[in-house]
């Protein structure tokens, strides 16, 4: 039995699948190992990828300690030198970031500074998908990451080669060949019959199948309402077992970020073949009354971040998993009248999981010499991490992926 | 959003477009010219221009497969029921048999004036049956049930409206402006979500305005001032989230003013304020939490904010915006954006990308700027000549987009004349990734291929399952539009005509035939909406 990809991979002759008795519930689950001979293989790395929406407030995570313009620019929301946990050469953690602080001594966790491109976008949107893209041109298609899914091997088990925490596929995960499901509740993911969770072995669940069977791939949506259907159906099934073979060794923050990030533990624990994870945590636009909001988001993100590198660890696990942050901007150095700060440009990453070299990365921009009225000017172009990532944690050669070859950041350990 | 751009048009290609047997066959022959995509790219581009039938690209050098050479994009909509149907979903929220038979039966200027002239059309049964339904709509801001149920009822109020009104384009271009103008009640906050009610009625009335009074209305509407931080926005330091939002979402989008336009802008809107809410009658540090909380909930379920002119914290200064010099205040600013070339080009292009489809023509935007100029920017002109076009009434319109769930929600409601509050929208409409009042961001519901995916696919056939079977609370959902079938057939019959134009394969039908066949009676008209409502054909629109 042959999949769709296997087709499209290996241009094969032209099979129609889901036609005859054949169900796609059958075809979804059975996938064939006929890779063409220039996919990478597996080297059982696995990235998640945490995006911060909104715009993060990098001077406010990774704060410049005893940097006079730094106190004199946020009177207001700026941290004491002595309310920072200390990492190293003048730089200390949010006061939030306990748990992270406390990796960063273990020796998992790296951070990269200044991160930015070329004439930065203000927009959100713009911006985010430029991250996404991995193109401040906009002209490469689909996003970095499902680019990237898009030259792996797949494995029979792959329709969790690329995952998401959320209602919809998120735009770097979006490729040519690879369906990311995208689980929001894990509860709720399958068919529900008479409002009880179905096993999909019902007469009306069947029938439905056919209907997706028959409905002509040449129809508008043909190609998205199948692959959904397909990916759907075999996830469902797939995470259902998956949460038979996974105990949280850690109790998670009990926010949709810490459950998220606990679907995600199991993904991994149980051997789903995933080899990239997405999650959102959001809120970042902190234009007014920032020292609050951000304080709350950065123990969110700290608790569920430190919970889930512990259960991994716990599971044996950590050393395959990276953990990457971004965000589409940083914010304005200096802060507004609402205690609060407008969009900005560079900002930080994090790296955190049992194969980074710890260590911070990338020089701090000044801020002193301010760009486009009152910005920090990038000093790491946001494409180098993830030419980073893509070759030295996820083995693929990453110069066709970005447009170019990126110099690569030591963040990750040399295998 | 920006995606609604470029990227769009290939998310077409490759969502509505492109065959799944199209990207199998080509694979091998594209290999060697790019991507797949790169080359169905090229061939839409090449057909802009207006010249040369538009058409999907079909890969060469294949056969054996009963495909069609092209999709010819310009071939209109060729059944007069469907063009009916069709007109109903995108102007409204979809119609029952009888209104499909209608409106079949008129002129594409009938027809959309028939929808455009509502104003004196008759809407007490809603507003009646609306009085009955019991939700409340933060008035009873001090009801114990709190104001976490404070916002579904105005979900659920909501939903009713496009479900039961007399008017559905008005409710049509509320659901538009909500998505465009945006605000979020989680910003507002349950203690005045009521002043997202005060903006949608404010959306309702000026469904069809000029767009600049529109624009200028939304700029000094409450829930506006407080969403984008206008209200927090002084002299001596200026917010720029409105001032940004306003050019790059409301009006000219990305790339048509400068950053320097959106801090001389923001000088513009600074003392823009609400008048606050009236001052407790007691000293709340005499009471308990407990009352303490009870007064505040009183205090806010009077709260009718208006806007109103903080002279002291407003910059009255000279500002050079957009290529002008003037002590200019908000409402300038908006004057002058709505004379750009870029703001009409973007407004009239949303509204088309809203009901047609989301890649127009060159040739028809050029008519729709036209009309926009020769209007004076009047909503009502520039919907009227969208739903009279050829291009709304061609195959690039019809299932041009997948369903957003509150269309998918509201329209089986209507088609299949079923009675309901909606009380199990709330629990869905997380999950289907549509909750009303609280759009993702400030960019509205990304739209498109973004509301399928395998987690809103579940959760809109869950939703279904849960509404028709009464999901054990209460007896199941009658379905007069069905149970007055005579026949299982019929019923699927009728279902598919008024959900989905008759318009599905031969063995569809037939599989939906077997399984009604084998249902007990009672259970058939359930079964058969549910597996409608769950069909590829009704998550498009």
């Amino acid at each position: 039995m042959l999949s769709r990809r296997d087709f499209v991979r290996g241009g094969v002759a032209l099979v129609t699948i889901g036609s005859g008795a054949q169900s796609l519930l059958k075809v979804a689950v059975a996938f064939a190992a006929q890779n063409p001979a220039d996919a990478v293989p597996d080297n059982g790395k696995i990235l998640v990828l945490v995006q911060m929406a909104g715009g993060n407030d990098g001077l406010n995570t990774l704060v410049p300690v005893g940097d006079p313009t730094y106190h004199a620019v946020r009177k207001r929301i700026g941290f004491e030198d002595e309310a920072v946990l200390p990492l190293e050469a003048g730089f200390g953690l949010a006061p939030q970031l306990t748990g992270l602080k406390g990796l960063w001594d273990e020796g998992r966790l790296a951070l990269v500074r200044g991160v930015g491109y070329p004439n930065q976008n203000y927009s959100h949107f713009k911006s985010m998908a430029i991250w996404q893209a991995g193109d401040p041109e906009l002209k490469l298609q689909d996003g970095w990451l499902g680019r990237t899914l898009d030259t792996m091997e797949a494995e029979a088990h792959d329709p969790f080669q690329g995952f998401n925490i959320g209602g919809s596929t998120p735009p770097e995960l979006r490729g040519e060949k690879v369906a990311v499901p995208s689980v929001q509740n894990p509860v709720e993911y399958g068919f529900q019959v008479g409002g009880k969770v179905g096993d999909g072995s019902d007469g009306r669940t069947a029938t439905l199948m056919k209907l997706y069977e028959q409905y002509p791939a040449s129809s508008p949506y043909g190609v998205l309402l199948e692959t959904t259907v397909e990916s759907a159906v075999s996830s469902a099934q797939a995470l259902k077992a998956a949460g038979a073979r996974y105990r949280p060794a850690v109790t998670y923050p009990s926010t949709s970020f810490g459950s998220g990030l606990s679907v995600l533990a199991e993904a991994i624990v149980a051997d789903l073949g995933m080899r990239v994870g997405h999650i959102t945590l959001g809120g970042f636009d902190t234009h007014a009354r920032e020292v609050d909001d951000h304080a709350r988001l950065m123990t969110e993100l700290d608790q569920g971040l430190t919970a889930f590198y512990r259960d991994l660890a716990a599971h044996g696990k950590a050393e395959n998993a990276l953990v990457l942050t971004w965000s589409e901007f940083g914010r304005r150095v200096e802060e507004n009248a609402n205690e609060g700060t407008d969009h900005g440009a560079a900002s930080v990453m994090f790296a955190l999981g049992g194969g980074v070299q710890k260590g911070l990365y990338g020089d701090q921009p000044s801020l002193a010499r301010l760009v486009d009225n009152g910005n920090l000017a990038f000093t790491t172009d946001f494409r180098r991490v993830y030419a980073t990532v893509i070759e030295r944690w996820l083995g693929v050669p990453s110069a066709p992926l970005l447009g170019k070859a990126w110099e690569q950041i030591p963040f990750i350990r040399a295998a | 959003m920006d995606s609604r751009q470029p990227p769009a048009i290939r998310g077409r290609l490759l969502g509505r477009r492109t065959s799944r047997r199209t990207l199998l066959a080509g694979s091998a022959a594209v290999a060697a010219a790019g991507t797949t995509a790169a080359v169905l790219g090229l061939e839409y581009a090449g057909s802009g221009g207006g010249v040369g039938p538009v058409v999907a690209a079909e890969a060469p050098g294949k056969a054996n497969i009963s495909l069609p050479a092209t999709i010819d994009l310009r071939a209109p909509i060729a059944d007069a029921r469907t063009r009916a149907a069709h007109l109903l979903r995108r102007a409204g929220f979809g119609g029952t048999a009888e209104e499909i038979d209608e409106f079949a039966q008129l002129s594409r200027e009938e027809a959309a004036d028939r929808l455009l002239d509502f104003a004196g059309v008759d809407n007490s049964a809603l507003e009646g049956r609306l009085a009955k339904a019991g939700l409340v709509l933060g008035d009873a801001a001090g009801d114990a049930r709190g104001p976490a149920r404070l916002i579904t009822d105005m979900q659920r109020r909501w939903l009713m409206r496009m479900a039961y009104t007399a008017r559905p384009l008005e409710e049509r271009m509320t659901l538009i402006w909500h998505g465009l103008l945006t605000s979020q009640v989680s910003k507002i906050g349950p203690l005045r979500a009521r002043l997202m009610v005060t903006q949608n009625e404010l959306f309702r009335h000026m469904a069809l305005a000029r767009y600049d009074d529109l624009v200028k209305a939304v700029s000094k509407d409450p829930a506006m001032l407080i969403y984008l931080d206008t209200v927090e926005s002084a002299k001596e330091h200026p917010n720029e989230n409105y001032a940004r939002e306003l050019m790059e979402l409301f009006t000219m989008g990305v790339g048509n003013y400068t950053e320097q336009d959106v801090r001389e802008s923001a000088r513009a809107f600074t003392g823009w304020r609400i008048t606050p809410p009236e001052r407790p009658k007691v000293d709340p540090n005499t009471l308990t939490p407990e009352e303490k909380r009870k007064l505040q909930q009183e205090v806010f379920a009077n709260y009718r904010p208006t806007f109103v002119m903080a002279q002291r914290q407003h910059d009255g200064g000279q500002k050079a915006f957009l290529g002008q010099t003037g002590a200019f205040n908000g409402d300038d600013i908006v004057d002058i954006i709505m004379r750009q070339p870029a703001t009409g080009r973007f407004v009239t292009r949303r509204l088309f990308s809203e009901l047609a489809n989301d890649s127009p023509e060159p040739a028809t935007l050029d008519r729709l700027v036209a009309v926009w100029d020769d209007s004076g920017h009047d909503v009502r002109a520039v919907v009227r000549a969208i739903l009279t076009s050829d291009e709304f009434y061609s195959q690039a319109s019809y299932r041009a987009f997948v369903r957003s769930p509150v269309e998918f929600a509201v329209h089986a409601v209507r088609a299949l004349e079923i009675e309901t509050d909606f009380r199990f929208y709330p629990r869905y409409g997380p999950l289907m990734e549509q909750v009303l009042f609280e759009p993702p961001s400030v960019a509205g519901w990304p739209g498109g291929a973004a509301w399928l995916s395998s987690s809103t696919f579940f959760a809109r056939l869950n939703y279904v399952d849960a509404f028709l079977s009464a999901a054990g609370r209460g007896r199941a959902t009658a379905i007069p539009a069905l149970s007055r079938a005579s026949t299982p057939t019929a019923a699927i019959d009728r279902a598919l005509a008024t959900l989905v134009d008759d318009d599905v394969s031969v063995g569809a039908r037939q599989a939906l035939y077997e399984y009604a066949s084998r249902l007990p009676a009672g259970e058939q008209a359930a079964g058969i909406a549910y597996l409608v409502l769950a069909s590829p054909e009704y998550q498009l629109i």
